[in-house]
């Protein structure tokens, strides 16, 4: 051990009651500034892992119906679902989320809820159901009484949320909402179990099985609703994955190939959809500038090329049918149309083709998803480089990754300008979902760190002081030692080297401090049902989040204080000249 | 061969408006393994010329050489290795570091020179504590020692490094005279054993007898020889 690291630490126990004083000061800054910073972390992790994740999954994958994001509904859910296995490495569960408002009615009282899916079968982890449980925390009935057969559309629901309906176990109330197809339906639901919320955000929700749910809701047997996906250590890994499952995800080309048919006559021809903002029913007509010169495309029109419409003497207004396969096998399907407009020959517009508007186009899309096209049988599929490209349907619209809730927000409010009735897939994570937690997170700490700053800056005051008391008293030890043959910088490091192992061993036992504190803190149980901070709580207590990079992190910022504050006591002492340091009669 | 050399050296103090003339025009040289007693009544000037000698104070005008080497325009850094390397210190208050044991406060000018290993610097400070009769006190801590050990101590951290010059201001004064008489034996023991340059101060008559070269100084000049 150095010379110099031997005297500082001796002289730290030399004046034992002085640096304890001093050190308890350190120690108490530095346990608030480790409790605060886990608090604030203890609030985000509730928001982010015991609520938000439950809602949205650590990535989720929507599907934005006429940019209302409450009606999530996607037709080709295997497809999607394979895909997110495929793109997304170690996923733990892919799960749907579908919630829908409802109005329900219980014992002459009503109250709006939301119907909440729980897909009970996905959930084989231990850990996870035993973390789902932890949220159900149930009163009376049982959270697998939702796997009933015997009972009609068995549902859980908070004990504040029976006692607003009057409702009991076995109960049986009525339920009002709108199904996916935006039709007005009535179901009946019986209370399968009441439980105690773990937090203020389950006291609204009515759960019941994923299944009951969608059946209720009117999805098919393909179709999906938003899925969220779990995935190990989703602070990683969560956005690179959804990066990943973005790039996936871009839209290929929608179209359907098949037969049009018109009074007994048929001819194989594609049908493609055409965007109908205005920038893209301007650059369409662009490609046929002759033609559109006397003619403006509409948003409502369906137009066939002139071959075609010749040879099944197709004219405008005259109502025809496509006949296709379907993706989900079986009999073909059939789509009609109006024929707007027939179109002159073009390069730009082949002649075996029918330009479908976007509403027409994508009702008749979803309806029956059609077998992917194959340019062999005789398919116009125009790639990339194509002119008309830019202006055709997708499959989907992609929405852009985006970095903060008010970004998506802001792509969303956007979406009705592409008037179209595509669905809209987003890949958000938690962590954009819900960017306003992380934000509420940073100022929490920013406010700690701000508070504590000034508290650390008065006990440095302190440390100052104490330097200078302690400098004043070895005067003679000083000029001993400059004496001896010590250089000044000897002497300066040897009482900085006093006050970082103060603060150190102060930070120490504040980290300590700050553990007993929690763990303590965490023991008491605060009633506070119906009051806003139940957000805060877990099962009514306050939970702490330590995080080891935070206080990791605390601890050279307060060292570096200390250095810094210790700096300018320490340099007066290293040069006090040896003649009149040892001449000192302190 | 002259170990120090001093040429009209003065050294003024400025005592809040008026200047107090420590030194007023010294001409010294002491020979290489002298034993010198600097004598002399309180405030003539002994602890400023030492202190000068010693690189702790600086001249206000004059020469002062130590080995050839002149001090007195040397920086800062260079003094203080000098002193480390060259000289030894010992003082009247005995100045032990309180927080090091006696073995420890030996050593201490050692560790500062870095250029000994552990064992080499443990071995030489407990040679000189046996030497100086306190082995079995080497674990001890200052304030658990009496004046004359922690002087003792003193005597054996100022030639752990094998100094050219040992200065010593007023080794005895804090000492009793039996004590005060075994120290100044030590002092003329290393002297005759290591040919070790020895300059003391005191105002006491009685240990003249213990130095080979009495300098007596008087207002801040040499009184006679």
């Amino acid at each position: 051990m150095g010379i110099l690291l031997r005297i500082s630490l001796r002289n730290l126990l030399r004046q034992k009651r002085r640096n304890l004083l001093l050190g308890a000061a350190i120690a108490i800054g530095m346990a608030i500034l480790v409790m605060a910073n886990a608090f604030s972390h203890g609030i985000s992790d509730v928001l982010f892992n015991r609520i938000l994740k439950y809602v949205s999954g650590n990535i989720s994958v929507s599907f934005t119906q006429n940019g209302n994001r409450m009606n999530q509904l996607f037709r080709d859910g295997d497809r999607m679902k394979e895909l997110i296995r495929k793109t997304v490495p170690e996923i733990s569960s892919v799960n749907e989320a579908i919630g829908i408002f409802s109005r329900v009615i219980g014992n002459a009282r009503t109250d709006n809820a939301i119907l909440v899916g729980m897909d009970l079968k996905s959930e084989t982890d231990p850990k996870r159901l035993a973390d789902l449980k932890e949220n159900f925390r149930l009163i009376e009935g049982s959270y697998d009484n939702l796997a009933r057969k015997d009972l009609e559309n068995p549902v859980l629901l908070s004990d504040e949320k029976a006692k607003s309906l009057n409702t009991h176990m076995l109960d049986v109330l009525r339920v009002r909402f709108q199904d996916v197809n935006g039709q007005n339906q009535a179901a009946r639901v019986t209370v399968a179990g009441i439980f105690k919320p773990a937090n203020v955000f389950m006291n609204t929700p009515v759960f019941l099985d994923i299944g009951n749910l969608k059946q209720l809701a009117g999805y098919g047997p393909n179709d999906i609703g938003q899925l969220y996906i779990m995935i190990p250590n989703p602070k990683k890994n969560a956005i690179p994955g959804a990066n990943a499952l973005h790039v996936a995800l871009k839209p290929p080309l929608a179209s359907a190939f098949g037969h049009l048919e018109f009074k007994g006559r048929s001819a194989t021809a594609t049908a493609l959809g055409f965007r109908v903002d205005s920038a893209s029913l301007a650059g369409l007509m662009k490609l046929l500038p002759g033609f559109f010169a006397d003619y403006r495309l509409m948003s409502n029109d369906v137009l066939v090329g002139k071959a075609l419409a010749d040879s099944l003497g197709l004219h405008a207004g005259d109502r025809c049918s496509l006949s296709y396969p379907p993706k989900s096998g079986g009999e073909n399907v059939t789509a009609t149309f109006t024929v707007t407009k027939v179109l002159p020959a073009s390069t730009n517009f082949p002649p075996n083709v029918i330009w479908v508007n976007d509403r027409a186009f994508y009702t008749f899309y979803y309806d029956h998803w059609p077998s992917p096209p194959q340019s062999e049988n005789g398919a116009f599929l125009p790639d990339s480089t194509s002119s008309l490209h830019p202006f055709l349907c997708r499959e989907w619209i992609l929405m852009n990754r985006s970095h903060t809730t008010e970004e998506m927000q802001r792509d969303l409010k956007l979406l009705p300008q592409l008037k179209s009735h595509a669905v809209a897939v987003g890949v958000p994570t938690m962590y954009e979902s819900a960017s306003m937690i992380i934000n509420l997170e940073y100022a929490l700490n920013l406010i700690t760190l701000g508070a504590v700053l000034i508290l650390f800056f008065i006990i440095q005051v302190g440390v100052v002081n104490t330097l200078r008391m302690t400098i004043r008293e070895r005067t003679r030890e000083i000029g001993t030692m400059r004496a001896m043959g010590m250089q000044k910088n000897h002497v300066r490091n040897m009482f900085l080297l006093e006050s970082f192992f103060l603060t150190l061993f102060s930070c120490f036992v504040g980290i300590l401090l700050a553990f007993a504190g929690m763990w303590l803190l965490s023991k008491i149980q605060i009633h506070s049902e119906g009051n806003h901070w139940d957000m805060l709580l877990v099962n009514g207590h306050l939970h702490f989040k330590p995080s080891v990079l935070g206080t990791a992190l605390f601890m050279p910022l307060i060292l570096a204080i200390a250095a810094i504050t210790a700096w300018f006591p320490s340099r007066t002492a290293a040069n006090l000249p040896p003649s009149e340091a040892l001449g000192h009669f302190g | 061969m002259n170990i120090i050399e001093i040429h009209g050296l003065t050294k003024d103090y400025a005592l809040g408006e008026t200047t107090v003339h420590a030194l007023r025009g010294i001409d010294l040289t002491i020979a290489k393994g002298d034993l010198v007693c600097i004598m002399g009544p309180s405030g003539c000037g002994k602890t400023t010329l030492l202190n000068v000698i010693g690189g702790i104070d600086s001249a206000t005008t004059g020469s002062v050489r130590i080995g050839g080497q002149e001090l007195t325009t040397l920086p800062d850094r260079e003094i203080t290795d000098l002193r480390l390397h060259r000289l030894g210190f010992i003082f009247q208050t005995f100045n032990l570091i309180p927080v090091l044991t006696a073995t420890e406060n030996v050593e201490f000018p050692l560790l500062l020179q870095k250029e000994h290993s552990k064992s080499e610097i443990r071995a030489r400070a407990e040679k000189l504590l046996e030497e100086v009769g306190l082995s079995e006190y080497r674990h001890h801590r200052p304030s658990e020692l009496s004046g004359g050990q922690r002087q003792r101590i003193a005597i054996a951290r100022a030639l752990v490094t094998n100094p050219d010059i040992v200065l010593a201001d007023e080794p005895t004064a804090n000492l009793d005279s039996v004590t005060g008489a075994s120290i100044l034996e030590i002092m003329q023991t290393m002297n005759q054993r290591q040919q070790t340059t020895f300059l003391f101060s005191t105002h006491d008559k009685n240990v003249l007898k213990y130095a080979r070269t009495v300098v007596h100084i008087k207002d801040g000049l040499i009184d006679g020889e």
